[in-house]
């Protein structure tokens, strides 16, 4: 069966799941006595930005095989095509952050506080870049760019199924446009990531933290592909996929799940060594607040796919294959968890401690102020010694897993469409055979 | 006292796939097989021949984790027992900063332990001489090797039979050391 039919079974399961995510969405508005709305808003940037660097993922990848001239995932291709088309409604997901960030709806963002601007030097001085207008204009443009090329891409690659010939006319435009969109993602992702998630810790940075980012979407990326292609491979589609595609797609999972804790590792040794205290900072709050957060993300992360997917027969077995990327997806996702919600709940509360601090400004005049500003300095010392476990923001609770399994249906669902429509392999690709004969495990019989 | 040499019949194939089908036909023919020398990996050959998969890479991890072991300990004794230094106002015992060095050390004694056994295992060592059939076989031809010490005529035909049905290039008789 090369042509994936989007069955209503499947629809009606993944609509059943998506209703489950707008409910809890929806409860987490309404139940959070926060006057910001924090836990929702943090539940939508920490789950728009996940699956739309995924999306993004889907066409980098893409974009990176064919220019390294990779010949194995032509039969996995579409797959990552149909990711890369989520950057549609993922562009929608960041235009809604943009716009409720514009008009004040959530206090996530502590440099959209003008007030607060204006009296910080830190975040005076960063004003250039973390600013509405970067923010929002920032934001549509890159993420536009990227949905342009992977559009672009998958059009390519679709017209080549129909009047590819030999010629390679279209692998040679396909090979082109690769090219120009890796600088571009380069770049571009380093500065969305910085403005959508650094920027919550608005008086910290790491110059590593792009990286970091762009490493745990790659891996969910690829976690979340196995997934997919072991299910399509239950239902009998893509037969000519086998082990030797999937111990590849097993080797970019650890290799990478490892390159990510380097990257880990990288960004905590140097701070540790530094030992500034404006960098420290990040990694004290989480280690005395969020600790279990803090070591499970090593946990699901490195631990957990560094000794399943060591073994050469694991990455051979759709089983073990699966488990792992169930882990290492939820991981990443948790990762996304651990950046976000610490640093938007301490924006919150020192907010919310402000808001009510004007209060008693309009009584007590010019004196009171001084005292105010003594007292809220107190205040922010003894937050960021010991948070209350608070659900939704301490650890993930059930309505976070919720909007995830909302979030993941609406992305399958999007995908799946896509998938249905054209074959599920690429008829005319010149690295077609290649990949049909694809072969990488010495002791196997067969493939010859 | 032992033989000095070994008689070696052998033949020579021009394509891996000739000599993927003449081991099949070999091991149908119940022909014991000495041998097979190929110019490149060729996959499918190990199972062909009946070869257990390489336990290397078991030895791999043990000594990957010995290394470990000892990069981290000897660290942890230096800088808490024998000769404590502070560094930057950081504890005696600092495991952030021996990671990098517990990760040089194990891949360190994994690449090198396993080149270690690989060689022994191999017979292989400097001043060892290990002669080849046929220059060809690091080149362009793919050859199979029978050992024909002090066998009867009948059988060598036997085997001749089988290197022309099979498509052999070449068939030559060589003396190795035992």
């Amino acid at each position: 069966m090369d042509q994936f039919t989007f069955s209503s079974k499947y629809k009606t399961v993944l609509f059943g799941f998506m209703g489950l995510g707008v409910l809890c969405l929806a409860i987490t508005f309404f139940a959070d006595a926060h006057e910001f709305h924090t836990r929702f808003w943090t539940n939508f940037l920490h789950n728009a930005t996940f699956f739309t660097g995924i999306a993004f993922m889907g066409a980098f990848i893409l974009a990176a095989f064919t220019t390294a001239l990779a010949g194995w995932h032509t039969l996995v291709k579409r797959i990552w095509e149909a990711y890369s088309m989520f950057l549609i409604p993922g562009f929608i997901l960041m235009a809604i952050m943009v716009a409720a960030t514009a008009l004040h709806l959530h206090h996530i963002y502590h440099w959209t506080d003008g007030e607060a601007v204006a009296n910080d030097p830190v975040l005076d001085g960063k004003s250039g870049f973390l600013n509405l207008g970067w923010y929002s204009i920032g934001t549509i443009v890159i993420v536009g760019l990227w949905v342009f090329f992977a559009w672009k891409m998958r059009q390519i690659s679709l017209d080549e199924d129909v009047n590819g010939d030999a010629s390679f006319d279209h692998h040679r435009r396909l090979r082109i446009w690769s090219a120009a969109f890796l600088p571009i993602a380069g770049f571009s992702s380093a500065a969305v990531i910085w403005q959508w998630i650094m920027s919550i810790d608005a008086h910290w940075y790491s110059t590593l933290f792009a990286w970091y980012v762009g490493a745990s979407w790659f891996v969910a990326t690829m976690a979340l592909t196995i997934i997919v292609i072991s299910f399509l491979k239950a239902q009998g589609y893509l037969e000519n996929v086998t082990q030797e595609h999937l111990h590849d797609l097993g080797k970019y999972l650890f290799a990478f799940s490892i390159f990510w804790t380097y990257l880990w590792f990288s960004q905590y040794m140097l701070i540790w060594y530094g030992n500034v205290g404006e960098e420290t900072v990040y990694f004290q709050e989480r280690m005395d607040n969020y600790s279990v957060l803090f070591y499970g993300n090593l946990f699901l992360n490195f631990v957990a796919p560094f000794f399943v997917l060591m073994r050469n027969d694991t990455k051979r077995k759709y089983g073990t294959m699966v488990f792992a990327s169930i882990v290492v997806f939820f991981g990443h996702w948790w990762d996304f968890f651990q950046m976000i919600k610490p640093g938007a709940r301490l924006t919150a509360i020192e907010a919310a401690a402000h808001h009510a601090g004007h209060g008693a400004d309009h009584g007590g005049g010019e004196h009171a102020a001084g005292e105010h500003g003594a007292e809220l300095a107190g205040h922010t010392e003894a937050v960021s010694h010991s948070l209350d476990f608070a659900m939704g923001y301490t650890l993930p609770g059930l309505l976070e897993v919720g909007i995830m399994l909302g979030f993941l249906a609406f992305f399958i669902y999007f995908v799946f469409n896509r998938l249905a429509k054209a074959p599920l392999t690429p008829k005319n690709d010149p690295y077609l055979q290649e990949a049909l004969h694809h072969h990488v495990e010495m002791h196997e019989e067969g493939a010859h | 006292m032992s033989k000095e040499n070994k008689d070696v019949l052998y033949g020579l194939y021009n394509d891996e796939e000739e000599l993927l089908a003449a081991v099949d036909q070999a091991r149908a023919d119940h022909l014991e097989i000495m041998d097979v020398y190929t110019p490149f990996p060729v996959h499918g050959l190990d199972p062909k021949l009946g070869l257990a998969e390489s336990r290397l890479h078991i030895a791999g991890f043990v000594y990957g984790a010995i290394g470990t072991l000892t990069a981290f300990l000897f660290m942890t004794w230096v800088f808490t027992r024998d000769w404590p230094i502070i560094f930057g106002g950081k504890p005696y015992f600092s495991a952030p900063a021996f990671i990098p060095i517990t990760f040089e050390l194990t891949v360190l004694f994994a690449a090198v332990g396993m080149v270690i056994s690989f060689y022994t295992v191999c017979g292989m060592a400097p001043g060892v001489n290990n002669p080849t059939l046929d220059d060809r076989i690091t080149d362009d031809k793919f050859c199979i090797a029978f050992d024909v010490t002090d066998t009867e005529e009948s059988f060598q035909d036997k085997l001749k039979g089988f290197f022309s049905q099979t498509g052999a290039a070449e068939v030559n008789t060589k003396p190795l050391p035992a």
